[in-house]
């Protein structure tokens, strides 16, 4: 293989891993704000990218616009579910949530079937598909595009939990949620909050890959691929959870050149588990520390 | 246990064949209920566990045809059990969503080890499986194998029942209650971590023999995630660390399935929908909300 090929094989890894990583980011935001690991996440990023589609073909919207639906459809959608059901499950455990977030998954995805049908859809792209040519390198601009996208993205997230007020109330639960409460952060705004930001950016990365993978109803399954990288990444880390989906991303697309086809869809979990024997926490997650 | 000794005799066909099913989920919602119940962790793998107990009894069927099929199950059940303690102990360390996550990716490499090993399972083909034998007797009938089923149940759930009462289900319970406060008391955490993971697999992988005959057909895609998921939804909707529940919970997540079976499209939904009611209005499982009542 040469090394251009090699340059544009780990570019649309790197594509597909920006995807993996915003997935892993939106469990991640849910985890740390209430340790709850949201199985509904791919398919709430299913339901509102279909929300957006049928805008975009019932009005004719322009994408921008397009986006602007699928993102305030996320919102309204974890906005309902986190205060119509969620935060009735007092008594429950986070098994219990678990097992409420896996109905959930199973209601949006077999709601969407009925609405939507199970076929695929093509979805308009922001970017081209046709390749463009960099000296020896060609390369995808849709690549490129969900690269840059996703990327600003992080950084946008980066500048909310570093720098804002709701940003700091988020990491304070995370940390230390009776010490958060004592320090007047209501607990349960920032549950509804990381709920809806989750849903939020779970929707752009809905509307960045269906131009690639199609729009169907099978789409939610990448949460699979989120939770996967966001445990590589190490779980509740969020530079871990984006090191982790790049990583997954690129290790699916080299993985088909080198390995016999028979063994391709295993290598990712092959891969994790032999990171996870190595660092039980994950590569950027810290071991907790079991207090009596 | 008389319903059950009768049931063939009252019931149609299907509903024989159905009872089976019942049983065998019940077998492994107990052996996932010993290892999520006692150490605390979920595991999202227990189909793969289920693959490997069903293959090898199918395979050991199919080239061995004179044994017993008592010695098949348990050969089935120490098989799985061995890779169960080969893929749980290097484990050991990891904790909480770290070993969901292990466990979920073990199921995905099993399917797909299935299908390549296709000399022996014959890949996506899928394997049939030739009925089971005791000595002379064929057990080629919906009641044979329904009887099979039955003693086998009968025989791990009194097993599990009465593991409390030996000192590895003191020790259990002691993990169970705080692990801290186990260690802290002399009980070697890893190695009974370890058993619970071994016993799991022993236990999945009897239901999983037990499973080739009764379905009679086996396939890499009747053991996808989403079986593994459904094990899950069995013992916390039934209740975990529970027996019982881990019976209540196959029973009602299994005929469910069966009964919503009319409803094709909406199945999912109403599903979806009765599995957060139950949640909602039974937190902690069914046992725990019957003992609620019961004490009203």
């Amino acid at each position: 293989m040469t090394t251009a090929g090699l340059i544009h094989v780990v570019v649309s890894g790197l594509a597909t891993g920006s995807i993996y990583a915003l997935m892993a980011l939106s469990l991640v935001i849910i985890y740390n704000a209430t340790r709850t690991l949201n199985f509904a996440q791919g398919e709430m990023l299913m339901v509102s990218t279909f929300v957006g589609w049928a805008a975009q073909r019932v009005f004719g919207l322009p994408l921008a616009l397009t986006l602007l639906v699928a993102v305030l459809a996320a919102g309204i959608m974890a906005w309902l579910v986190e205060c119509l059901i969620i935060r009735r499950s007092i008594g429950a455990t986070h098994w219990d949530v678990l097992i409420i977030t896996l109905g959930l998954s199973l209601m949006l995805r077999a709601g969407a079937g009925l609405v939507w049908t199970h076929d695929e859809f093509p979805f308009p792209s922001f970017f081209a598909t046709r390749p463009v040519t960099l000296g020896p390198v060609r390369l995808a601009p849709v690549s490129l595009g969900i690269i840059g996208a996703s990327l600003a993205l992080m950084a946008a997230l980066y500048a909310l939990f570093a720098w804002t007020k709701l940003g700091r109330a988020m990491r304070a639960v995370a940390q230390n949620q009776r010490a958060a409460r004592l320090m007047g952060i209501s607990v349960e705004r920032v549950y509804s909050r990381a709920w809806i930001l989750a849903a939020v950016v779970g929707a752009v990365a809905g509307v960045l890959v269906a131009p690639v993978v199609f729009l169907s109803s099978k789409m939610g399954l990448i949460v699979i691929n989120g939770f996967t990288a966001a445990v590589i990444g190490g779980f509740g880390s969020m530079p871990g959870a984006v090191l982790g989906g790049m990583l997954l991303g690129v290790i699916e697309n080299l993985a088909p050149l080198y390995l016999p086809s028979g063994i391709r869809y295993s290598v990712p979990f092959l891969v994790l588990i032999a990171i996870l024997l190595v660092r039980p926490a994950g590569l950027l997650g810290r071991v907790e520390q079991r207090k009596v | 246990m008389a319903t059950l000794a009768v049931w063939p005799w009252v019931a149609p066909r299907y509903f024989v064949f159905l009872a089976s099913v019942v049983l065998v989920n019940a077998i492994v919602a107990i052996g996932l209920n010993l290892l999520s119940g006692y150490t605390n962790q979920l595991s999202f793998g227990h189909a793969g566990f289920l693959a490997i107990g069903a293959y090898t009894a199918a395979v050991l069927t199919l080239r061995a045809p004179a044994l017993p099929v008592i010695v098949t199950l348990v050969l089935a059940g120490l098989l799985t059990a061995a890779v169960g303690l080969a893929f749980g102990v290097p484990c050991l360390r990891l904790g909480g969503l770290y070993l969901t996550m292990a466990t979920l990716a073990f199921g995905f490499v099993i399917t797909e080890a299935i299908l390549n090993l296709d000399t022996l399972t014959r890949g996506a083909d899928g394997l049939r499986v030739p009925s089971a034998r005791l000595g002379a007797l064929v057990l080629s009938t919906d009641i044979a194998r329904y009887y099979l089923v039955a003693a086998v149940t009968a025989v791990m759930v009194a097993a599990a029942v009465n593991l409390v009462r030996t000192r590895t289900g003191r020790a259990f319970l002691a993990l169970r209650e705080s692990e801290i406060a186990a260690e802290a008391s002399g009980v070697p955490v890893a190695t009974y971590r370890a058993l619970a993971f071994g016993l799991s697999a022993f236990y999945t992988g009897v239901a999983g023999g037990l499973f080739a005959f009764v379905v009679g057909f086996l396939s890499p895609d009747a053991f996808d995630v989403f079986l593994s998921v459904d094990f899950v939804v069995m013992i916390i909707v039934g209740g975990l660390g529970s027996v019982p529940g881990s019976i209540i919970g196959a029973t009602v997540v299994t005929l469910l399935h069966d009964g919503l079976a009319a409803f094709q499209n909406y199945r999912p939904l109403i599903f979806g929908a009765l599995l957060i009611a139950s949640m909602l209005f039974m937190p902690g499982g069914m046992t725990r909300a019957l003992g609620r009542l019961a004490r009203r």
